[in-house]
């Protein structure tokens, strides 16, 4: 699988192949980013099809000096944000108000309810506010650094590090009291 | 009691699932948008490049037009077309060889004065 680098050199050379690559490396991560975001299948896939069909427009927009799986993810996070907020009736949602949506029910059969410990996690990181909830699933299962998040989320990293063990510390009480 | 989560034995697992093929078909599905924008934004193109022919062929009638008239303006009014083809080609010989070479360019470039002269061909024979 092609790095970083070996992408953006093969999107300017040729835009298709260097496109399929950058799926190839990413789709998986970027769909279940905006999975964990939006929770409901047919959301997360019509928000990550448009979120690619955008990184392939504005990949000119790219700045080279930051991260390119950051800009990725930021384009990827948008995207949910402004799908949740089309749910709404509105334009795009702030990080915050899309914390209070993401509490709604949007299960259906591409949903695992057996698997108790792992439906526990996602509602414990469902009740963060929306910062500290961007925070840990990045830094949890994209094992992202904090400066990458805070490109992602239009943060410091000191701020993204803060979020993030609030947020930890937040979900083992959640775990604790609702056994 | 104040347990601790053991993140480990979590690890990343999700409730989450997807249909047997997903991936591939989302790849598809974004390259078959990607390639379809591709194909709109040449038509413009195609477009574009066609006005500029047109643009530059009307420019290029223009500019043998206005030539014709700058080469004739100063000659005497002939008596028949045998004379004014003698006085052109005496004010043609005139002009410098970069006029010459400019008048020659345009005139054997433009299609729309060569169809013209096709015809008017024609209709002699």
């Amino acid at each position: 699988m092609a790095d970083d680098k070996g992408i953006i050199v093969a999107i300017r050379e040729n835009p298709e192949r260097g496109f399929r690559l950058l799926m190839a490396s990413y789709k998986e991560p970027v769909y279940w980013h905006i999975r964990r975001l939006v929770v409901s299948h047919a959301d997360a896939q019509d928000a990550a099809q448009e979120a690619f069909v955008r990184m392939f427009r504005n990949f000119q927009q790219y700045n080279e000096a930051n991260s390119f799986k950051a800009w990725i993810f930021r384009i990827a996070t948008n995207e949910a944000l402004r799908l949740l907020g089309k749910l709404k009736n509105s334009t795009m949602l702030s990080l915050d108000e899309v914390t209070a949506d993401m509490l709604g029910t949007k299960t259906d059969e591409h949903f695992d309810s057996s698997d108790a410990i792992t439906m526990k996690l996602q509602q414990a990181i469902l009740h963060l506010p929306a910062k500290q909830q961007l925070a840990f699933n990045l830094r949890y299962y994209d094992e992202m650094s904090y400066e990458e998040i805070a490109e992602v989320a239009g943060s410091t990293a000191a701020s993204m590090k803060v979020s993030y063990n609030i947020a930890k510390e937040k979900i083992i009480a959640y775990m604790n009291n609702n056994d | 009691m104040d347990k601790q989560l053991d993140f480990e034995q979590v690890g990343k697992r999700m409730p989450y699932n997807v249909p047997d093929g997903f991936f591939d078909q989302l790849e598809q599905n974004v390259m078959a948008e990607v390639k379809a924008d591709d194909t709109a934004t040449e038509k413009p193109k195609q477009k574009a490049r066609t006005v500029k022919m047109a643009i530059r062929t009307i420019l290029a009638a223009a500019a043998a037009v206005a030539l014709f008239f700058v080469v004739t303006k100063n000659l005497p009014t002939s008596e028949s077309q045998t004379d004014t083809f003698e006085f052109v080609e005496l004010a043609y010989n005139n002009l410098s060889t970069e006029d010459q070479e400019f008048l020659m360019e345009v005139y054997e470039e433009d299609e729309f004065i060569n169809d013209n002269n096709a015809e008017y061909y024609d209709e002699d024979i």
